[in-house]
């Protein structure tokens, strides 16, 4: 079904591509580049314009809201294949199942949200090697890009697109939480650190072999990460682990990109990511998204601290989108300085939660139109 | 170096087998079992807290170090006398009705169990009738609520009109917590405490039952 956008695209004098190159760059642009991370479940179901419309995920609200445009082209990075998803045990309210990366989860069936972890498919070393060889084979033939491949990849994206592109370098311990569950990952860590290192090593190969694979027949505009790593009392691995264990892995990555000249790389981390940022910049990770506000802090802050070193993509409060319009003004206000210092784009911190009203939301993208938009 | 400080020491680094070992040995010495709770394993935990109010330690720290405590617990267990083991305090806790997220939760229970407080777990998803009818029927100094998500927090709301409208609000204490919440919200919902992190929640406990 096309998608019949409710809002006119913001006035613009330069491409999608051109902006986003040069607001994260420090360069003069027509306006900010405008863009949002998306919606939780219930907001396609509660909120009228979306039913309304037929608006059901995130691609379509994108579409809808005629946000300016950016698409990634991922590697083959993840278990492959993944353990058989299957019901354990479901009531009126929740399910629990095993998920496609072993764990053990309570759904919530009332509330989309993060589901409660119970257990884990690996947990002692002999549990890895098990999964290694089966899922997480890096020379699983599966994971190869044939040219076949390759060309449908060209022909979506062209070489004189007018929209940024960006290569995925996946997780080099998020992946692993997914598979150990938050708690077991601490224990690994102190256990079996030597199976942990393993697995990051073989995230890290993946990914290594993907980047191979794609950089040499793309121009990239960018590069993406996700690691979901923090939370609001720092990061789940102590920054011993981080700096010893994953950085350098980080680092092996960064090589492959500045080779085909990806400068700039994101990373998907919630929460407080202050304590192991430096090790993450020494990494190469240059950008936070979706960079959230109470979990860490105001952008400004981190901008002060670190400099035109660091980018940030995000940041816009959830908690003042929920309180009402003088609450989203104030907080928009406290973002100009921002985004007219360049390397900052501002988006709700996280999925916009249901309990924003759709009135409010709409008169959020009013509002940063007007203070970001093209005058 | 004592072998309380050992114990402690080695708390600290998450070594349970040697804490157990430590403990066991402290014990054969002659020990008093309380002093080896309180200037041992408690005096660990309490160092462990507060290096993670000032991350100077992570989640990862606290975790190994709780699991080494309970290691030392274990070992002791048997020579404590009833006297030896009246808790500081007892908390009732739990993630409110609507959120299954617990891991904040159980750090807490970690921090305040690692200071001496007796904690009810109740666990997830839990309403406003089950905690309060929790804290009456086992006489809790504090009923302790969890929640990750912007939309669950409301239900702490209903914790505190339920416990008023009970006349408990003399007798129980309602702190909460978690990634959405503010002191701001708690004053707006008339709760009584709220701390950043669990290592303040269990100071903060062990104020209120003192």
């Amino acid at each position: 079904m096309a998608i019949k956008p409710i809002r006119k695209k913001w006035k613009s004098e330069m491409t999608d591509r051109e902006r986003f190159k040069a607001q994260m760059h420090y360069r003069p642009v027509d306006r900010c580049f405008n863009m949002e991370f998306g919606y939780w479940e219930e907001n396609f179901t509660q909120w009228r314009i979306f039913r309304e419309n037929g608006i059901k995920n995130n691609w379509q609200a994108d579409a809808f809201f005629n946000f300016d445009r950016m698409e990634t082209i991922s590697g083959r990075l993840w278990l492959m294949p993944s353990f058989p998803h299957e019901v354990i045990e479901e009531t009126e309210s929740y399910r629990i199942v095993r998920n496609g990366d072993g764990l053990i989860a309570q759904e919530n069936k009332l509330k989309s949200s993060i589901p409660h972890y119970i257990g884990s498919s690996v947990v002692t070393p002999d549990d890895w090697l098990k999964v290694k060889k089966e899922k997480l084979n890096p020379d699983n033939p599966e994971r190869r890009f044939d040219s076949e491949d390759i060309e449908y990849l060209k022909e979506q994206h062209p070489p004189d697109r007018d929209y940024p592109l960006c290569i995925h370098c996946g997780s080099m311990i998020g992946k692993i939480r997914d598979m150990l569950t938050f708690e077991g990952l601490a224990y690994a860590c102190f256990d079996y650190p030597e199976m942990v290192e393993d697995m990051v090593e073989t995230c890290c190969r993946i990914v290594e072999d993907s980047l191979d694979m794609l950089l040499p027949h793309f121009d990239f505009d960018l590069a993406s990460g996700w690691e979901d790593i923090c939370f609001k009392n720092g990061p789940i691995v102590s920054v011993d682990f981080f700096e010893k264990v994953v950085m350098p892995r980080y680092k092996r990555i960064r090589k492959k990109l500045d080779e085909f000249g990806i400068d700039l790389w994101y990373t998907d981390c919630d929460g407080d990511v202050r304590p192991i940022l430096p090790a993450m910049l020494e990494g190469g990770i240059n950008c936070l998204f979706p960079f959230e506000v109470n979990g860490c802090a105001h952008p400004s802050v981190l901008f002060d601290e670190y400099g035109q070193q660091l980018r940030i993509m995000g940041g816009v409060d959830k908690m003042a989108l929920g309180a009402g319009r003088k609450a989203i003004d104030d907080y928009l206000e406290t973002l100009v300085p921002l985004v007219a210092r360049g390397g900052y784009i501002p988006f709700c911190d996280h999925r916009c939660p249901p309990n924003v009203t759709e009135d409010d939301y709409l008169y959020y993208l009013d509002r940063k139109e007007e203070l970001f938009g093209l005058k | 170096m004592s072998i309380l400080e050992e114990i402690s020491g080695a708390l600290q680094q998450g070594r349970a087998p040697k804490v157990k070992e430590l403990v066991a040995q402290a014990i054969g010495e002659g020990l008093q079992p309380k002093a080896i709770l309180e200037d041992g394993l408690i005096a660990g935990m309490t160092v462990i807290g507060e290096k993670f109010k000032i991350n100077e330690v992570f989640v990862p720290e606290v975790l190994i170090a709780a699991r080494a405590m309970n290691a030392g617990i274990a070992e002791l267990k048997p020579h404590l006398s009833q006297d030896d083991m009246k808790a500081k305090g007892k908390i009732v806790i739990g993630t409110v009705k609507g959120d299954l997220h617990d891991i904040g939760k159980n750090l807490v229970k970690l921090m305040m169990e690692g200071r001496g407080l007796t904690v009810v777990d109740l666990g997830v998803d839990i309403s406003a009738e089950e905690f309060v009818e929790a804290a009456v029927e086992n006489e809790a100094d504090i009923i302790c609520c969890s929640a990750l998500l912007t939309t669950t927090m409301g239900e702490m709301q209903n914790v505190v009109e339920l416990r008023n409208s009970k006349g408990l609000d003399g007798k129980v204490k309602i702190m909460i917590g978690g990634a959405p919440i503010t002191q701001v919200y708690c004053d707006h919902i008339g709760a009584d405490g709220y701390t950043a992190d669990a290592a303040s929640a269990a100071d903060m406990a062990l104020a209120f039952c003192g």
